[in-house]
């Protein structure tokens, strides 16, 4: 890195930190401390949904996946703009209506005390390590980059988001984010010219994105019914739905920033704008990955990205094999990029029957470099047992560094530490609160005065974000980081959602079947998890179909209880 | 909440901004489509 990226990186981190403490100084109040005054905008409850969605790992992994699988990953997104309608049209006006602080509040007006603290509970673990991963993901990368120590670079991390979100609580998290979302859709929109800008002269827009559908990397849209096919449109629009309406509808870290607004019009305002936003921002990301693919069919790409492990294997005995490998990777790219340049010859003089020979000779070139590159993993697996089995991760990281210009290096790697700060500020904001309203000031100390329950917020932030560093410290073993944060979501938001749907929609169901059926269902989706090979996505859908039907049968079966159905 | 507070701008109710957001999700995805089959 040059002093220029140095300077672009340190200055736009040291602004976003400064500001947020800056103009969040001197909050006294908890309540303002926890919802942001309510005074909110539709544009900084939108950005800061969006930015609380888009973790590191949205800017690492994604670009990894348009790499590797191409478009189909947007259909994930397709139940976004369904779930924004669905929240604004039913969930937010309650929340409004019923004044509370946290998604939990209300399922002890509607249930009782067992059933808010269990769905609380579930949230603090869940986001507490979703949390840690936020944070693992960009210490990797950073680590990788700067040579710095994995342990030293996660503490670091941790300890700038704690900074500021201990200090101005939801405010600061909400105004910090509006800049944080702002430097990472630019940061994207520059990598994007950037990616087409160094693709060969003679390689049209047109071209590049023909290129990539020969490879199938434009395959947006899949109508498999397979289950076990894990993106499809029959997937994203139910399982991708379920998993919004869950993230976005009963997770606290989503549920305050919409809280914090000045009006339920401003909110459900935030929540649409993020609706319409949110297909095309990501498929923009997927897309810069595919650009990234396009670009390797013009220069050569390393058999493995991730440069350390490429380097360990480099020092060890297995070296020689690993040469050799390149050497074959090498000579498969040399055919691949003349086959390249001849499709896209082709393509100029409308000779049809010519591309469709070259196309057959490419698909059968791309598999016999997967074939190499899946031996490479191997070796690099075989002389560290305990390296990522998913060079995908580090695809778009190495391609900015190796490629990228002054200035633009530093700007990306901005973008990645916003994404990471602003996911784990609204985590660690959301779980200090819910660790207050849902437990402390609940059930152990129900008459705290406004400064001791200021003082106990900031100190609970504290501890969930030395919780969240401690597993990101330990996280380092973990797959493809942005599935194992979906698979993680979707083994727990299903449940979770049928808890509130039944709150919301069933009226005659009372509190202790529905918290029966929620620890029911949870064993049930890890049950799944452990002994299938069903999509993730579907989780959601069993995990909420599940507490519904348990519920209605349960409720039907269980006594009474004689003054209500609170167990306190 | 006063009901001018709770309306949304450009449309008289809600259900025309929700069918917006809806209108755009079903363009994306015919686009999709469209883009999925000329490069299969």
């Amino acid at each position: 890195m040059k002093p220029l990226d140095w300077a672009v990186l340190l200055g736009t981190l040291a602004f976003i930190v400064g500001y947020g403490v800056w103009k969040t100084r001197g909050i006294k109040n908890v309540g303002t401390y926890m919802r942001g005054g309510s005074d909110s905008k539709w544009y900084t409850i939108g950005l800061s949904i969006m930015a609380t969605q888009a973790s590191a790992i949205t800017f690492l992994s994604t670009p990894g996946q348009g790499f590797e699988d191409g478009l189909g990953f947007v259909q994930f997104y397709f139940g976004v703009p369904l779930a924004m309608v669905i929240l604004s049209a039913t969930i937010v006006p309650i929340y409004y209506r019923t004044r509370v602080y946290t998604a939990y509040e209300y399922l002890e007006q509607r249930f009782d005390l067992k059933t808010r603290q269990l769905t609380a509970l579930i949230f603090l673990l869940q986001r507490g390590l979703g949390a840690g991963i936020s944070i693992y993901a960009p210490a990797i990368i950073l680590s990788t980059v700067l040579g710095w120590p994995l342990t030293i670079t996660n503490l670091a991390i941790g300890a700038l988001v704690i900074v500021y979100t201990v200090s101005g609580g939801t405010r600061a998290v909400n105004q910090t984010q509006q800049y944080q979302m702002l430097v990472m859709l630019g940061g994207m929109a520059m990598a994007f010219g950037f990616v087409f800008s160094k693709l060969p002269e003679a390689v049209t827009f047109g071209d590049a994105v023909g290129v990539a559908g020969v490879f199938g990397k434009m395959k947006l849209v899949d109508f498999s019914p397979a289950l076990n096919t894990r993106y499809t449109i029959w997937s994203g629009l139910t399982g991708g739905t379920f998993v919004a309406l869950a993230y976005f509808g009963t997770d606290q870290s989503q549920v305050q920033r919409y809280l914090s607004g000045e009006s339920l019009t401003q909110s459900r305002l935030g929540l649409l704008f993020n609706g319409l936003l949110k297909v095309p921002m990501q498929l923009m990301i997927l897309f810069v990955g595919v650009l990234v693919f396009v670009f390797f069919q013009f220069e050569a790409p390393p058999v493995i990205f991730n440069s350390t492990e490429l380097n360990r294997v480099a020092a060890s005995s297995a070296a020689p094999r690993m040469t050799a490998l390149q050497a074959e990777y090498d000579s498969v790219f040399a055919q691949k990029s003349a086959l390249v340049t001849e499709w896209v010859s082709a393509r100029h003089a409308n000779d049809a029957s010519k591309r469709e020979v070259t196309e057959g000779a490419l698909r059968a070139a791309e598999i016999k470099g997967k074939a190499i590159r899946s031996k490479a993993r191997a070796l690099v697996a075989e002389v560290n047992p305990r390296a990522s089995s998913n060079d995908t991760d580090y695809v778009f990281l190495s391609f900015v560094m190796n490629h990228f210009p002054t200035g633009l290096v530093g700007l990306l790697l901005a973008v990645i530490l916003c994404a990471a700060m602003s996911a784990t500020a609204s985590a660690l904001n959301a779980l200090g609160t819910t660790s207050l309203v849902d437990f402390y000031r609940r059930s152990w100390k129900p008459d705290v005065d406004n400064d001791s329950a200021l003082r106990v917020t900031k100190g609970f932030t504290v501890l969930w974000g030395l919780v969240a560093v401690g597993f990101a410290i330990f996280a380092a073993q973990l797959d493809n980081l942005i599935q194992a944060v979906n698979i993680l979501g979707s083994i727990f938001y299903g449940p979770m959602l049928g808890v509130f749907l039944v709150g919301f929609f069933f009226k005659s169901i009372r509190g202790t079947p529905v918290f029966w059926s929620t620890l029911l269902s949870q064993a049930l989706v890890i049950a799944v998890f452990a002994s299938s090979d069903i999509g993730f996505l579907w989780y959601n859908v069993i995990g909420c179909g599940a507490v519904v039907v348990l519920a209605f049968g349960l409720n039907a079966v269980m006594p009474q209880a004689k003054a209500g159905d609170a167990a306190r | 909440m006063a009901p001018e507070e709770d309306r949304p701008p450009f449309f008289k109710t809600w259900s025309g901004a929700y069918a917006l957001v809806l209108g755009w999700l079903v363009v994306c995805m015919v686009v999709f489509a469209i883009i999925s089959r000329v490069y299969a």
